[in-house]
Order: C-alpha cells, then sequence, then structure tokens
C-alpha cells in the first residue's frame, strides 16, 4: 500500500505543486497587498475596514462575510481563504474523478489491481495521497501569510497560521471523498460533470443559505458550511474543531464507501448499469456532410461543448448584470470606497463596475476556454491522433491554421451570445450600456482568447506534454498582475505586459488600440512561429 | 525503369544512446509486398514513421514513388494507406464519424468500399470508438487504410489484437490488395506472418538492417521447437533422429524427444517413420531467438547465415 500511495502522489504531483504554489502566492500577495491599501495608523485601517466591509456583503453569494477586515488575518481569512474552498475543491473534483475512472480508462487501475492490491487499498492509498498533498497545499498557503506578515513588520501566531490550513486540508478531502463516491454511480465519462454538480450544488446550498432562511435550514448537509465555521485567521474568530472532524469523517467514510462500491461493480463501468438497447450492426459510413467539410467538421465534433460554453457564459453574465444593480447603489453611497473604485474603474459607473466584474470574468473563462482547446491540440499530438490525421493528403501548416480558424470561430460564437444575453439583460435591468462599446467589448474576447491559442499553440508545437501547465501558468501570472498591479502601483510596461491589461476597458471606454494591435502581434507571431516549429518537429516526440 | 515505391538512402535517426536507426538502404519495387521483420524496438517503426514523414531523419532521405517523404509529404500521402502501431483514442466519435472525418480529410471515402471492408471484419461502425475492444480499434486502422484503395500500404503490425479468423481475413485482404497492383509494407515481428504474405523480407534488428532475404531463405532460417512423445511399446528411433539433417539439440527422457528443427521437417519425419508417435508438439520460437541462431551481433549477414 505505501507503494501505492508513492504512486499516487507521483501521479498528483503537479496538482500538488500547481496547488500549493497559487496558494502560496496568493496569501502572500494578499497579505502585501493589505499594507500597501489599508493604510499604517488604526484609524485608517479601521476606516478601510469598515468599507470593506460593505463591499464585501455584496459578495456574501460567493464568499462569506468577513471579521475584522482592518487586521491581515481578517482581509486574508477573506480574500484567499474563502476563496481557497472554491479552488481546493476544484482541485478535488479533478482529482477524484480522475484517479477514480480517468486511471481506469487509461488502463493503470487494471495494471494495478493485477499486482494483487485490493480494490479498496487502492482507494484508500489514493484518499491518503490526496490527503496528503492537500496538507502541504494549505500549509503553503499559510506559510505565504507568515511571509507576508514578516513584509509588514507585524508578527503572526505561526499556530494560527496552521489553524487556519487544517480546515481547508479537511474540506479538500471531504470533497475529493464525495467525488470519489459519485464517480462510482457514473459513467467514466459523465464522472467530472456529476460530482461538479453536485459539488456545485453543495456550495451553492451553503452559499444561498446565508440569504434564504429556508434553505439555511439544509446548509448542515454541505461541507462548505462547517469549512466555514472556522475562521480562526481575524482575531475574535476560532477554529472550529467540532466542524473540522466532521469534514474529515465524511470524507473518509465517503472514501470507505467508494472503496465498497468499487468492489462491487465492474472496472469501466458504473455500479448501477442500465441494459444496453440492443441494436442491428451498422456497416455504413456516416452521412453526415459536415464531417467532409474543413472547418465544419471540427465545429461539429465540438458542438456539445460548445453549447455548453455559450449557455454557461451567457447564464452568468445575467447573473453579472443583476448583481452590478444591486452592488453599485449602496456602494455609490460610500465615499471612502472611492480611492478603491478609482484604481480599477474608469468612466461611467455602472457599465465601469459590470466591465470590471463580468469582463474580467469573462476574460478568465475565454482564457481557460483557450486552454482547453490548446490542451486538446496537445493531447492529439501525444496519444496519436495527429499521427492519423497527418497520413491524410493535409499538412501539418493546415493542421495548425484550421485549428486557429475553428478556435476564432467558436470563440466568435460564444462571445457574440453571451454578449447578447448581457447587453438584453441589462436593458431590463435599466443599466444604459453603450451599445457600440459592448460589441467592441464582445468581439475584443476574440482576439484576446486568441492570444492564448497562439502562445498555446507554439507551446503544443514545441512541447505539448507541458503545454496545459505552462500555459495555465502563463494565464494565472497574467492575471494576478493586472488585479495586483494598480495596488501595487507597477509600473506600467510591466501592467501591459499582461493578456487582460491588452484588452483594456472597452465597455466604459472603447477600445484600447495599443492594446488591440500589441494582441494581434502576439496572434500572429505565435501562429506563424507554431506553423515553423511543427515543421520541424516530430509527431509525438 | 520503374520509379521505386519506396527508397531510402542512408536514412538514420539517431535517439542518442544507441537508440533508433542507422543508415538504412532500402528499396521496394511497385507491387511487391514487402515484409519488415525485426523484434520489439529494433527500428520498425521508427522506418515507418520517417516514411511517413512524421518524424524527421536525422541523416539520409527517403522516397515514396520519386517523392521526398518530408518535402512532398501531401503528395506522398495522397497515394498511402497507413495502419499506425498503435490506434489512438477517438472519444466518444462513433466509428462511422472516424471514417466520415478521417475521409473526409481526404476528400470523401468511398461509402461501397467502407461497407464492405466493415462486413469483412464485421465491425460495426455504430458504436462509439470508446466502447471498441482493442481488436476492433485494429480492424477499424484496417478500414482506414485500405478504404481509398491506395497505391502503398505502410502497416506496421496490422494483425495485432486481431483473432485468428480476422487475421486470415486480412491476410487474404493484403493479398487481394497486391493482386490488384498496389504496393505493401508491411513491418511484423512474427516470422510466419511474414512468410505467409510477403514476397521479399527485410530483416532489422538494433536499427540496423542485417538482410534483405528471399521467400526460399526465410524458409531456410524457419526454426522450431519440437517435442516427440512415442508409444510405451515402441522403440525411440533416437540414432535416426540425431542423424537427421537440420535436426539439432536433441535429448531423450524415456519416451519423450525434444529437439530443435532448422529449415523443412521433412529429415525428421523420415526418421521416425514407423516409429508409433503418440503426441507431437512444435512451436516458433521469438524472432530473438532466430536472430541469436542465425544473426550474431556484429557478425556479417553473409557469414552469419548458413
Amino acid at each position: 500500500m505505501t507503494t501505492m500511495v508513492r504512486l499516487s502522489l507521483r501521479l498528483g504531483r503537479w496538482g500538488i505543486i500547481g496547488f500549493s504554489a497559487i496558494a502560496f502566492i496568493n496569501t502572500l500577495l494578499q497579505g502585501v497587498a493589505f499594507y500597501r491599501i489599508a493604510g499604517t495608523t488604526p484609524a485608517e485601517r479601521a476606516k478601510f475596514g469598515q468599507s470593506m466591509s460593505v463591499l464585501a456583503q455584496q459578495f456574501s453569494v460567493i464568499i462569506p462575510p468577513p471579521i475584522r477586515l482592518d487586521t491581515v488575518g481578517g482581509y486574508v481569512q477573506w480574500r484567499a481563504f474563502g476563496f481557497f474552498a472554491i479552488l481546493f475543491a476544484i482541485w478535488a473534483l479533478v482529482s477524484a474523478t480522475g484517479a477514480a475512472r480517468g486511471d481506469e480508462e487509461r488502463g493503470i487501475v487494471e495494471v494495478v489491481l493485477a499486482t494483487g492490491l485490493s480494490r479498496a487499498r487502492m482507494i484508500g492509498a489514493r484518499l491518503i495521497a490526496f490527503a496528503l498533498g492537500s496538507v502541504v497545499a494549505a500549509l503553503a498557503a499559510s506559510t505565504g501569510l507568515l511571509i507576508s506578515v514578516a513584509t509588514g513588520g507585524e508578527s503572526f501566531s505561526t499556530l494560527v497560521a496552521v489553524e487556519a490550513a487544517v480546515p481547508l486540508a479537511a474540506l479538500a478531502i471531504c470533497c475529493y471523498g464525495l467525488a470519489l463516491l459519485i464517480s462510482q454511480f457514473t459513467s467514466a465519462r459523465s464522472a467530472i460533470a456529476v460530482a461538479g454538480v453536485v459539488l456545485l450544488d453543495l456550495f451553492l446550498l451553503n452559499s444561498l443559505s446565508r440569504t434564504f432562511e429556508g434553505v439555511a435550514r439544509w446548509n448542515w448537509l454541505s461541507p462548505f458550511h462547517y469549512y466555514e465555521l472556522s475562521r480562526p485567521l481575524p482575531p475574535g474568530g476560532e477554529f472550529d474543531l467540532g466542524a473540522t472532524i466532521i469534514l474529515l469523517v465524511v470524507g473518509v467514510a465517503a472514501g470507505a464507501l467508494a472503496a465498497l462500491a468499487l468492489t462491487f461493480r465492474d472496472l469501466g463501468s458504473p455500479l448501477v448499469r442500465l441494459p444496453a438497447s440492443s441494436h442491428p450492426a451498422s456497416y455504413d459510413v456516416d452521412t453526415v456532410p459536415v464531417l467532409r467539410i474543413p472547418i465544419v467538421r471540427d465545429l461539429y465534433i465540438d458542438r456539445i461543448s460548445l453549447v455548453l460554453w455559450s449557455v454557461g457564459m451567457s447564464v452568468l453574465g445575467m447573473v453579472m448584470v443583476v448583481l452590478t444593480k444591486t452592488i453599485v447603489e449602496p456602494l455609490l453611497a460610500i465615499p471612502a470606497l472611492k480611492p478603491y473604485f478609482d484604481a480599477f474603474l474608469h468612466g461611467a459607473v455602472y457599465p465601469s463596475f459590470l466591465g470590471f466584474i463580468w469582463l474580467s470574468v469573462a476574460q478568465l473563462l475565454m482564457a481557460g476556454f483557450a486552454i482547453a482547446q490548446v490542451g486538446r491540440w496537445a493531447a492529439e499530438d501525444t496519444d496519436g491522433r495527429l499521427d492519423l490525421i497527418l497520413s491524410n493528403p493535409i499538412s501539418r501548416a493546415r493542421v495548425i491554421l484550421e485549428r486557429a480558424v475553428v478556435l476564432t470561430i467558436e470563440a466568435l460564437i460564444i462571445a457574440g451570445i453571451s454578449g447578447v444575453a448581457v447587453g438584453l439583460e441589462s436593458h431590463y435591468q435599466g443599466i444604459d450600456l453603450d451599445r457600440p462599446h459592448l460589441i467592441a467589448a464582445t468581439l475584443l474576447l476574440v482576439p484576446f482568447t486568441l492570444v492564448f491559442a497562439a502562445v498555446g499553440a507554439l507551446l503544443a508545437a514545441r512541447a505539448p506534454r507541458a503545454t496545459v501547465g505552462i500555459l495555465g501558468t502563463f494565464t494565472f501570472a497574467s492575471y494576478l498582475l493586472t488585479q495586483l498591479g494598480p495596488i501595487f502601483k507597477l509600473p506600467a510596461w510591466t501592467l501591459n505586459a499582461s493578456a487582460f491589461k491588452l484588452y483594456g476597458q472597452p465597455l466604459a471606454e472603447g477600445v484600447d488600440q495599443t492594446g488591440f494591435v500589441i494582441m494581434t502581434g502576439i496572434i500572429l507571431a505565435g501562429f506563424a512561429a507554431s506553423v515553423i516549429a511543427a515543421q520541424r518537429r516530430d509527431v509525438r516526440a | 525503369m520503374a520509379v521505386a515505391a519506396i527508397r531510402t538512402s542512408k536514412l538514420s535517426k539517431d535517439y542518442g544512446l544507441g537508440r533508433g536507426l542507422f543508415e538504412l538502404d532500402l528499396e521496394v519495387a511497385p507491387q511487391e509486398v514487402f515484409g519488415f521483420l525485426g523484434p520489439n524496438g529494433a527500428g520498425k517503426s521508427t522506418t515507418i514513421r520517417c516514411l511517413m514523414g512524421l518524424i524527421r531523419p536525422t541523416a539520409g532521405s527517403a522516397q515514396i514513388f520519386g517523392l521526398d517523404c518530408m518535402h512532398d509529404s501531401v503528395a506522398v500521402k495522397r497515394k498511402v494507406g497507413y495502419v499506425p502501431g498503435e490506434m489512438p483514442q477517438f472519444g466518444s466519435l462513433r466509428g462511422r464519424e472516424v471514417v466520415a472525418y478521417l475521409g473526409g480529410l481526404r476528400g470523401g471515402a468511398d461509402p461501397k468500399v467502407v461497407r464492405t471492408l466493415a462486413e469483412r471484419f464485421n465491425l460495426d461502425l455504430s458504436r462509439r470508438y470508446r466502447e471498441y475492444s482493442s481488436g476492433n480499434k485494429q480492424k477499424l486502422g484496417i478500414v482506414l487504410a485500405f478504404m481509398h484503395r491506395p497505391q502503398l500500404l505502410i502497416l506496421d503490425e496490422p494483425t495485432i489484437g486481431l483473432d485468428p479468423l480476422n487475421q486470415q481475413e486480412f491476410y487474404d485482404l493484403l493479398h487481394e490488395a497486391g493482386a490488384g497492383g498496389a504496393t505493401v509494407f508491411l513491418s511484423s515481428h512474427i516470422l510466419s506472418e511474414v512468410e505467409r504474405t510477403c514476397d521479399r523480407v527485410g530483416i532489422i534488428r538494433s536499427g540496423r538492417l542485417v538482410r534483405v532475404a528471399q521467400l526460399d531463405e526465410l524458409h531456410r532460417i524457419r526454426l522450431h521447437h519440437v517435442e516427440l512423445e512415442f508409444a510405451p511399446e515402441s522403440e525411440v528411433p533416437e540414432a535416426a533422429i540425431r542423424s537427421a539433417a537440420g535436426v539439432e539439440d536433441v535429448a531423450v527422457n524415456d519416451h519423450v524427444v525434444t529437439c530443435v528443427v532448422k529449415g523443412t521437417f521433412e529429415p525428421l519425419l523420415k526418421a521416425i517413420d514407423g516409429a508409433t508417435v503418440t503426441n507431437l508438439m512444435s512451436h516458433e520460437p521469438s524472432l530473438e531467438e532466430i536472430f541469436l541462431t542465425y544473426y550474431r551481433e556484429g557478425a556479417p549477414a553473409d557469414q552469419a547465415i548458413r
């Protein structure tokens, strides 16, 4: 079993390294940012804390309301550890479904079980390995906090910092166990979607319970509720040992049930399998004409994910419009928040605020979409699909150019549909958006997406196995630069290195011509370089 | 003089540490069925991937019908059908969609040819690719390679995963393709498979071409481990077996005789004529064993072969 734990740690090492790095950098930067923006005197910090508390109340749908935002502990608990609940749950979801079903599809589970290890022990080893990884990542978050406090010339209890890490790791373990269990009842392909929907529901159950009393009766069902009971960082906060134990017990119990389910099911099948409908064998090639038309055939293959992305972005955009209306009205009445807004918002308040909260999210999602597509290109290379594609009379340059055109059309469809949804909802909410600016902001999401795709195409042509990791890091760093650059008052040239900055504030200010030209240059250079790199590279090397 | 279907000149792909392909000189004539025989890791797939323009040679060149495999790769692939050494993943696409998609890259697949091939191999194209067994994935690879009736078939261990019935169907298909004028380049690590299907064989080991042999030479290097069991009351013709041509390493244990037969079985069968044999087992040794017997590492091929 020790060997299996080691193997599991090895299989998940990039997740552990990546999430530890994100957790460490996030708490470090949030802590340092606090000392930059909160002032130095108790009076300044009290004023800052009061203002931020009003702002924070508006975001309580996503993150729990903070306490003592006039202290670095309170600020980091809110800005970093509140967000980590979502981040670590996503990590647990991806890891658990990958371990439960992804490795099964790849044949790893079969090989492991052939060594004589029992199914229960295998699941146990995966759970232990993830628990170790989540502890490391959570402690990295605490370390980032301690270092940031040291840079502010203050001191912070190490024990309290560790107390903040414990419930975070416990939440991750709980989500991991639940996702493992859910994966036993689904097909391999739908495991991540079903487990993701369940975890999202549990998250929303807890979030909405803060607003709706009817829902509050059921929040004991949500692991996120138990996580939020511990808030040890701010003065007056506490570490809830009982809630943390509940998270661990649920995680381990779910893992044990998953192990039990695995012992009763066939590998490759869910625990409960509906009988397949019989149909006569067919020997005919598909007659759908779109599969024979370049570009269109790839759009056809991507049609389901394209619909999901478009609908998801549109719904989120509409929610953001509603939130903008709700949030801005009370905030406009607080003069103390003016300096904070001035760092981010330019021009008319509503379009600026909508541009800030919606378009930042839209940019992140479009960057995520680009990474997902680039990840697929890289996978085509490593798993041999590109071999078969190139065994046809089609050049490597054409493969790359077709990918670029397909991605452009898909980005246009997603951005266009979500842009229309945001425009209609804004009109309904009475927010007066400048139509040309909205169209520009929507269309500008296309070159923005292509910037990441062009960088990704070059990476995929040079080092496909490392592409997603490097591109993900580039995106995260780029985003962080935009978010924290104004707070740290970084020089303009530094901010211009971020793709998010190149996008500008088109909803409030129109298209940033310089940013657009730079983005176009990156796109052309990136895809041209990837064509050259692909010609020189061995496929699957 | 007709242009060679395949011609390589000092073709090399050096992966370092002595791995790869080194100075391969090979010529395959049009309409020839050429076997490329070698154990695992010998360089068969590397050669094929160079021919398909998927990897760049570190030295030398490869041509197909006079076209350079790298520079004219698009024109080359119009003439080629290819079965890769390992079929990739196509996830939730159905078999018929994979055929239509990859056929589309060629400008369309002939539905009649696809149907005939799928029926021959009993491949249900309505099923999703991820539901296919490894044998069915291999069958799909064969359909994809043959569906446009290519002039040249480059097949990298195409029978892996196929059951004996489908293997036989594949051999028949290969024979028909050859009779129809196609050139075939078939890699394999199974001597009997190459012997059964090919006109000529290139034997590769550790990245170097050991020999290009005609079919009769292949018959000569055939090697079998044989176990004979005689009836308890009968006499074991030990002396006759030991003196039979091509019979070596004879060991007698009571009424059981084990030996190695090189080449034809005829001398052994003559030696046991008249004796009551209750059981006879023969199995083909691994290719590596044949190489150790006939092609010692470092020895010139002409000297090594007996």
